[in-house]
């Protein structure tokens, strides 16, 4: 009771944290590509006209620039979302193409075509087939809460279990892409789109902690999801190579691995209990060898 | 050929309605550092492009060192082009944009060789060429011909003023214009008029000398644009006057913030500038939803 009312909660917490953070992510990037954010963002656009961009200028036109931004301001609130709207029309239509064409310029201007864009929108994306896995990594991880927050059968497994039917839910939905994959890997893993790729990533992998009920916040926060990323990634992979029914050998190998995640983790607890034992011991013998000589 | 003549009727038939009302109210405007009637300006710019249109690219080679070629694949390699795309260059007479949009669609084909739906789109893509100056587009038609491609039917050439543009609404996916927007006399009618036959999805790119901010970067190439361009135009083209209106015009083109908040009042969203070679040339571009 206690619990599912702070998970909720937690859940809450983690879905505001994703939408900014989804926003922030978008923000950066434009700012390496364009000098300019002052038009892709309402922060900057509030902070331009006090920052005198063109020192040059005479303050009529200074003050007339500065009104213009305000206009822009009023009347950009919604065409903004308009456009990312459209652009993730575009994105949704073009999943739709992947298998055939790739994660590709191609599938993008198909997707386009689809939704009755021109394709020209595809220059719009300041990394294209990049934004186009990323759009999937985050449709993913929204369907993923979903499930979390719909689903009732969490509630009935151990926490190692929970962990390996979340990551099988979530490797699950790469499934129909799985021909086309590693080229989403490799892209993933262009310089350019690390940054984006890894958050992405801590958040999935956050985001299966939550639901399985971890709230540390400690060193161990770090290792379990070290230890998570790897099992994630080591599996995402394995599959890549799995030709089994409805990929059984992949699932097996994520059972193992959690299972040999929580063992470690055991015995590691049992390695430090015996240390602390063995210091103990050790501690005390010494002690008495020391008062020994001493009382000597 | 119908297209041209149409566009020429067209031309005719708005020009005198133009004229009339500019004479109405005519305002100021800048020639380089002059101030001319509004209604001169097109007729001095139109003077100097005739002027320099057969020396054109050997002094963009000369005063840009070889740079202009990279700033333009730059351009094209931010439009995407793809096959089956309807595109308008505006201001590209001698065709420099133009055929480097038709070569990476003509690479895209050759990718995806063995899609026959691609094959019929090729046969759709259009280029239009547009150009106020008669004296450019001809320069441009030559060097079709020159490459091979005064048979393709991709390439439209029109003879049409920015400002008032011969398309129809929502009829173009892209949307040019490179070294151009400076030379002309109301920069607000061209961009309504790019948004106008822009299609919801289309893009507005625009590649235009512009403001050098950075301090001594800013020095030297004030004294290498006021000093040595207009001899180099004296030299090379035999023509100083033109090549000291080009600098001139570039001081008073509006600066890149400036220029990308006008872009915007036109309609675009998403738009976005990039500085090349710290500000001597700006990619700006706009999205129409």
């Amino acid at each position: 009771m206690y619990r599912t009312a702070a998970n909720r909660l937690l859940h809450h917490a983690s879905l505001i944290k994703i939408s900014a953070g989804s926003h922030l992510r978008r923000l950066p990037i434009l700012g390496t590509v364009i000098t300019s954010s002052r038009f892709s963002t309402t922060a900057d656009l509030q902070t331009s006209p006090n920052q005198t961009f063109h020192p040059s200028d005479s303050s009529t036109s200074s003050s007339s620039s500065s009104t213009a931004g305000d206009d822009s301001r009023h009347g950009s609130k919604n065409p903004r979302a308009e456009y990312e709207e459209e652009q993730a029309r575009v994105l949704q239509a073009s999943l739709r193409h992947v298998i055939k064409f790739g994660w590709s310029e191609e599938a993008m201007i198909t997707g386009a075509k689809e939704v009755g864009v021109s394709p020209s929108i595809v220059g719009s994306f300041p990394r294209k087939e990049a934004a186009l896995v990323e759009f999937f990594m985050d449709d993913c991880l929204q369907r993923l809460i979903h499930r979390i927050d719909s689903g009732e059968e969490l509630q009935q497994l151990i926490p190692s279990q929970r962990i390996s039917k979340l990551v099988r839910v979530r490797l699950e939905m790469q499934a129909p892409h799985i021909s086309k994959w590693p080229q989403a890997l490799s892209i993933q893993a262009h310089p350019m789109n690390v940054p984006t790729s890894f958050k992405q990533r801590a958040m999935l992998v956050n985001e299966i902690w939550h639901a399985a009920g971890d709230e540390a916040s400690d060193i161990d926060w770090y290792v379990k999801r070290t230890f998570l990323g790897g099992i994630y990634s080591t599996t995402e992979i394995y599959m890549l190579t799995d030709r089994s029914p409805e990929f059984r050998d992949t699932w097996l190998f994520l059972d193992d691995r959690v299972k040999d995640a929580f063992d470690l983790k055991k015995t590691i607890q049992e390695a430090t209990y015996l240390a602390e034992a063995v210091g103990a011991g050790m501690g005390s013998s010494l002690q008495g060898f020391v008062g020994k000589v001493f009382q000597r | 050929m119908a297209l041209r003549l149409l566009t020429r009727n067209l031309r005719n038939r708005i020009s005198p309605n133009l004229c009339s009302a500019s004479l109405l109210h005519s305002h100021a405007t800048s020639f380089g550092f002059k101030e001319v009637r509004e209604e001169e300006k097109s007729q001095m710019v139109g003077k100097v492009f005739s002027n320099v249109a057969s020396n054109y690219d050997l002094m963009n080679d000369f005063m840009s060192a070889g740079l202009h070629r990279l700033w333009k694949d730059r351009l094209v390699s931010k439009l995407t082009p793809f096959p089956g795309m309807k595109h308008l260059d505006v201001a590209g007479g001698t065709g420099d944009v133009a055929f480097r949009i038709l070569e990476s669609i003509n690479s895209i084909r050759r990718r995806a060789l063995q899609d026959p739906i691609n094959d019929d789109l090729q046969e759709e893509t259009r280029i239009y060429v547009c150009d106020i100056n008669q004296n450019m587009l001809n320069v441009g038609k030559n060097r079709a011909l020159e490459r091979g491609l005064g048979e393709d039917k991709s390439l439209v050439w029109v003879q049409g003023d920015a400002e008032a543009l011969s398309f129809e609404d929502n009829s173009m996916d892209g949307y040019t214009i490179a070294f151009g927007i400076r030379n002309v006399t109301h920069i607000e009618k061209v961009l309504t008029e790019a948004y106008r036959v822009l299609k919801r999805g289309g893009r507005f790119l625009c590649l235009e000398l512009s403001h050098v901010e950075i301090p001594v970067f800013k020095e030297l190439y004030d004294l290498y644009s006021f000093s040595v361009i207009p001899r180099l135009g004296e030299v090379v083209a035999g023509d100083r006057e033109s090549y000291q209106y080009l600098v001139e015009s570039i001081r008073r083109f509006p600066p890149q913030e400036k220029f990308a908040s006008m872009i915007a009042d036109a309609g675009f969203q998403k738009v976005e500038y990039e500085n090349l070679v710290g500000g001597v040339v700006a990619i700006h571009s706009g999205l129409k939803i």
